[in-house]
């Protein structure tokens, strides 16, 4: 299941790897917020080169995030291409009954570049880390248990879930059902297997909350700690947020 | 259905957050008021993966496939689970899939996540009235046929509300003429939502009603064979 690790390159060395995991998440969030505040086609090569910046400083390779861009990199090259044919009334270039107007262009330009930055850093962010340290990372931060807990739950069983479906939907089509038409059985069956499915999950969440009660699961409270943060974290976080704010003021400056 | 980061401006993710953090902690208070909230986790967890999974499933609607919300479903099984489960799925959307977004989770998680739990608070009040029992297939079937479609109804207007009113508007009128033609064109799947609603609840029903919160069944009395006669020694 290529597309659940997440957390392939969280084993490599950088400076982005080494930052603490929670000053991380307050500090990339807060680069994020002010990336999406950002709405003057000035600030877009500064917020384009901050992007790049924390991409370069996690050493994650180029492939990694260009294999995560690729589907809503689908809906950026949507806007891109429309936006600039639909929308605004100053004509730049006109070939036919197809006109290309400047605002729906400069439009287009902003939420693409906003789109692209915001996912290069989120892609830094969880990258650079197992996605179970970015678990107890928001636990430690405040996230209530239960939250966390269905987090963990979800996240273990979530690919045994899939290869379920997965054997269920090759039993039917062995079976000679034709899920690619709709017929009057499709609904049905789609219906019974969902079903099925989720009486599958319902028994196997029962066994499994069942053996973590024997192994003492809500006996005691989990302690919010785990963490332990360098004068270097604590710099690189008033960094991060440094940055962020700059981006802000430049935004209701300009 | 979901929108992406980017392109709804900041204070309108800020209020999403705001109502989904409010959403967030209305659910977890009732859900510890609940007799072992604890043993719900797992529970709400495994069948939130679950449904996680069966929204990937391609339902074929020509010249197209779609793909189904689910969440009057959520809203029916999961309870006070529904809506922390909804916001969990779609944070993992955003993080795995990047469908969606980080900033914009609020926003969805409020979008998918309030109707939920009004599904929830319907379904409650349906099982209360008797609607939703072992020998009521039809009534239990309508009842999931409206509050899928409801649902699915209310997420579509919360969805293209918030683009009315957020996105920049360079041209309004080509916009809302989008807008309400992409809105209208969602009809046929809100009916299909309903009808898939009503199709599962029917399917659980027959087969393990707990999981629509109906006691199972006491198990029939065995018939009691006449006792023997002891044999007559002649």
């Amino acid at each position: 299941m290529s597309l659940f690790l997440l957390d392939t390159y969280a084993h490599l060395q950088s400076p982005m790897h080494r930052w603490d995991a929670r000053y991380k998440l307050i500090g990339l969030l807060a680069i994020m917020v002010a990336m999406a505040a950002v709405n003057d086609l000035r600030l877009l090569p500064p917020m384009l080169l901050l992007a790049a910046g924390c991409f370069a400083l996690s050493r994650l390779p180029v492939r990694y995030l260009l294999s995560r861009l690729r589907y809503p990199g689908f809906f950026v090259m949507a806007v891109l291409l429309l936006m600039p044919l639909l929308a605004g009334s100053s004509v730049l270039v006109q070939v036919g009954p197809i006109a290309v107007r400047r605002e729906g262009l400069l439009l287009a330009l902003l939420i693409g570049a906003r789109v692209v930055s915001i996912l290069t850093v989120s892609m830094v962010l969880f990258g650079s880390q197992p996605f179970l340290t970015t678990v107890q990372a928001l636990h430690a931060l405040g996230l209530p248990a239960l939250l966390t807990d269905m987090i963990l739950f979800f996240y273990r069983y979530l690919s045994d879930m899939a290869a379920m479906l997965e054997r269920m939907q090759r039993a039917l089509w062995l079976r000679g059902f034709q899920g690619q038409r709709l017929q009057r059985t499709t609904l049905p069956t789609y219906a019974a297997l969902a079903g099925s499915l989720l009486i599958r999950s319902y028994a196997q969440s029962e066994r499994v909350y069942q053996a973590m009660r024997l192994r003492g699961y809500g006996s005691t409270a989990r302690p919010r700690t785990g963490f332990a943060a360098t004068p270097s974290d604590a710099l690189a976080l008033a960094l991060a947020l440094l940055c962020a704010a700059g981006l802000v003021v430049a935004t209701v400056v300009l | 259905m979901h929108l992406a980061d980017g392109i709804l401006p900041i204070t309108i993710c800020a209020a999403g957050y705001a109502s989904t953090a409010s959403l967030t902690w209305l659910s977890l208070r009732q859900i510890n008021r609940l007799p072992d909230p604890q043993a719900g986790i797992p529970r709400a967890s495994l069948l939130a993966a679950g449904f996680f999974v069966v929204s990937w499933i391609h339902i074929p609607i020509p010249p197209t496939s779609v793909h189904l919300m689910l969440n009057g479903l959520i809203g029916m099984l999961l309870g006070w689970y529904a809506f922390p489960a909804i916001l969990i799925a779609l944070f993992f959307q955003a993080v795995m899939f990047q469908h969606g977004g980080l900033l914009t989770l609020g926003v969805n998680a409020t979008m998918i996540g309030a109707p939920a739990i009004l599904a929830h608070l319907l379904f409650q009040r349906a099982r209360q009235h008797g609607l939703i029992a072992l020998h009521r297939q039809i009534a239990t079937g309508s009842v999931s046929f409206l509050i899928g479609s409801l649902t699915l109804a209310i997420s579509v207007l919360i969805f293209f509300g918030v683009q009315l009113f957020s996105i920049d508007q360079i041209d309004p009128q080509l916009q809302r003429t989008a807008l309400i033609t992409a809105t209208l064109g969602y009809l046929p799947l809100i009916l299909i939502e309903g009808v898939f609603a009503a199709l599962v609840c029917t399917f659980l029903l027959r087969v393990q009603p707990a999981l629509l919160g109906i006691p199972a069944p006491a198990p029939a009395a065995l018939p009691t064979l006449p006792a023997t006669p002891p044999a007559q020694e002649g």
